[in-house]
């Protein structure tokens, strides 16, 4: 038996070419619909688990997938805005805790998500170092923003402009690091996370400059009284908040019309989230209130009609790729027949034939096993990055 | 069923995200004045360590606390606030939004704005303006005393068993705030046409809620106003004849004795935004109004 897999080995060995194409052939019929399995599996269990976590959310009236992937994953898409008097109305109410959201910012591609520390009680965030944000212009970063920038608590991470041809725009803001999350295996990973009110800052809402009403340079200047000081773009405002200039920082107009991008709504129980979901049913109210799990809900089973065809797909080319490999055996026997009756006249039986060709099968299958296996293990490894790749 | 055990969860990540609590364990609560920790701990008695971190030589309204003094506040089970219009580090740091207390929101309508562009300096607080939004709000002892029901309500919300306790506290101590009221209202009530100049923008609630005619300066008990200021009380002594004047603490003996010099006599009227000397909030109040005594005196 074992002097068969040895001439088996032999031959393939021989056989470079055609053994290579046989292994990845057959390696790809197994991994692909397995590797399938493994991300969908994932991206099913990121996506349902952080929405069944996320009872209501409150924003703009829009898409509702929108504010939630938005909301829950920080994607790009940014919802219509709402204020801050949302989540004080929401507090009024007496029937749930709201926590702001304001995820617009980017920092060296990472989300910057502007909340209240409540955020971190309601993921049940742990940090692995440093402190939580305290100061204006302080920062939390998530596990892999720390890994993949290098950093650590009380180094810099600068704000990202929305748009380079913005010439006049805000500043970028240099945030300190205050503290790095530890692995959440979710999107907090990959968040910036920040004081709302540091998210108004980085807007311009919220900044800090030297005392126009002391300011002696004429040019900064453009109108003076003795009730009010107009000062033209060339006063500098600060890009920075230490502790020798927060004192300068202030903010314009009244805080409760400042930007959000969402409220996550924590009602007290079942009735009071009936209740509360029932007060933003009024069309005309600009609001819309939506259980992310309804909405994740939705989007897996277009997911899963997608995985439905896939599947099909994948039966079919595995169908054809394994009618392929019968006929390259086939053709290989018909090939070989001459070095068969060869083996046949130096006195090996049809049986030992059969072991010599079962042999090489094997062999084959062996290989492929591994390979798939090595490459089921890849993606398992990275499923999560994957899946934040592929669809969050 | 599923949303039924979401909220279960959601419930049992609030309780557990909290700094754990044990039915012997008081509630560390952190206050942003004296006057709010004295509240707090009247109503909660032995069910909460009640915090106010603040030296005592700086005025709490423009005080900057440092940064683990400001981790302290948000480790704290409850944040008791005075308003969105004091203490201006609040506005400058990370807090708690769910574990905050505003206690003058029921009437933060009823705010008054204040036009004083004149920047000073008293303390180690450095220099600052009392422009925005007037904040010695527990000067009003009606409004002390709804603040103080906010307080009760939040302590009740974060330790329900303990509720009936903290009614019983709170009745008392609003038995007490309404009889500063009273007593204040019957004093005034004997000289309602008193004119009064005060030394400091502090008296606004004082002055609204109890009908006094009050023309603010802007002087320190502790340094002596220049010869511009003085002259700038002759001129508005010519149009408002006040023969008193409030200050927070006794002012320096040169000050009492120059205006005692121009018919103007001193009461202190101790704001008490810090931990008094000796004595506490109540004691304080009580001194304050046997100060304005002699001013209403018939």
């Amino acid at each position: 038996m074992i002097d068969s897999f040895y001439i088996a080995w032999k031959y393939l060995a021989f056989s470079k070419a055609r053994s290579v194409t046989l292994v990845a052939c057959i390696t790809l019929i197994a991994v692909l619909p397995l590797a399938l399995e493994i991300i969908l599996d994932e991206s099913e269990h990121q996506l349902v688990e952080r929405a069944e976590h996320t009872p209501l959310l409150v924003g703009a009236r829009g898409s509702a997938l929108d504010l939630v992937m938005n909301s829950l994953y920080f994607a790009d898409e940014v919802p219509g805005r709402i204020s801050l008097a949302s989540a004080d109305a929401i507090t009024a109410t007496d029937l749930a805790f709201a926590i702001p959201l304001y995820v617009r910012f980017r920092a060296r591609g990472f989300p910057i998500v502007g909340t209240t520390l409540d955020y971190f009680d309601f993921r049940r965030l742990r940090l692995a170092a440093g402190t939580p944000f305290g100061l204006l212009g302080e920062c939390v970063i998530g596990a892999s923003v720390a890994s993949e920038l290098g950093l650590q608590p009380g180094d810099s991470l600068l704000s990202s402009p929305e748009t380079v041809f913005d010439l006049a725009g805000v500043y970028p803001l240099k945030m300190r690091v205050a503290g790095v999350l530890a692995p959440t295996h979710s999107a907090d990973d990959l968040a910036v996370l920040v004081d709302v009110k540091t998210a108004w800052v980085i807007e311009g809402l919220v900044h800090g400059h030297e005392d126009v009403a002391r300011s002696r340079d004429s040019s900064v200047i453009i109108e003076r009284s003795e009730s009010n000081v107009i000062a033209n773009a060339k006063l500098m405002q600060y890009t920075e908040i230490t502790e020798a200039n927060i004192e300068a920082f202030h903010l314009h107009g009244d805080p409760t019309g400042y930007p959000l991008t969402a409220v996550i709504a924590l009602p007290h129980d079942d009735k009071a989230a009936a209740i509360l979901r029932g007060r933003y049913q009024n069309t005309d109210s600009g609001y819309q209130i939506v259980p992310p799990a309804d909405v994740i809900d939705t989007l897996m089973t277009n997911i899963f009609r997608i995985r439905n065809v896939l599947d099909a797909v994948i039966l079919f080319v595995g169908l054809a790729t394994l009618m392929a490999l019968v006929l390259v055996f086939a053709l290989s026997l018909r090939l070989r027949q001459r070095e068969i009756d060869t083996i046949f006249r130096l006195g090996c039986s049809r049986l030992t034939i059969a072991q010599l060709l079962g042999a090489e099968i094997v062999i084959i299958a062996a290989f492929s096993a591994v390979l798939c296996l090595l490459i089921l293990a890849v993606v398992a490894h990275y499923d999560q990055q994957l899946v934040r790749a592929l669809f969050i | 069923m599923m949303r039924r055990c979401i909220f279960t969860l959601m419930g049992c990540l609030l309780v557990l995200s909290s700094p754990p609590l044990h039915a012997a364990d008081p509630l560390t609560v952190y206050t942003v004045n004296y006057p709010l920790q004295y509240f707090t701990q009247r109503i909660a008695g032995d069910h909460a360590r009640v915090i106010f971190p603040a030296p005592a030589d700086v005025d709490p309204a423009f005080w900057m606390p440092d940064r683990k003094t400001i981790g302290d506040y948000q480790q704290a089970d409850l944040v008791v606030l005075n308003g969105e219009a004091y203490a201006g580090w609040v506005s400058k740091v990370s807090l708690p939004r769910l574990r905050q207390v505003d206690t003058s929101k029921a009437f933060k309508d009823g705010f008054i704005m204040v036009k004083d562009t004149v920047t000073h300096s008293h303390g180690p607080a450095g220099e600052h303006s009392h422009t925005g939004t007037a904040f010695t709000i527990w000067l009003d002892f009606y409004q002390a005393a709804q603040q103080a029901e906010a307080i009760a309500e939040a302590l009740s919300g974060k330790l329900p068993e303990h509720k009936s306790e903290f009614e019983k506290n709170f009745a008392a101590l609003h038995k007490d705030l309404m009889g500063l009221d009273l007593e204040i209202q019957r004093t005034v009530a004997k000289r309602p046409r008193q004119l009064l100049f005060a030394s400091h923008p502090i008296y606004h609630y004082l002055a609204r809620r109890y009908e006094l005619h009050i023309e603010d300066l802007v002087w320190e008990p502790d340094v002596m106003p220049d010869d511009q200021q003085w002259q700038q009380l002759r001129l508005a002594q010519e149009r408002f004849p006040a023969e008193w004047m409030l200050w927070e603490k006794q002012p320096l003996p040169a000050i009492a004795q120059q205006l005692d010099s121009m018919g103007i006599g001193i009461a202190v009227f101790d704001p008490c935004a810090n931990r008094p000397a000796s004595g506490d909030f109540l004691s304080v109040m009580h001194d304050n109004i046997a100060n304005i005594k002699q001013v209403f005196a018939n």
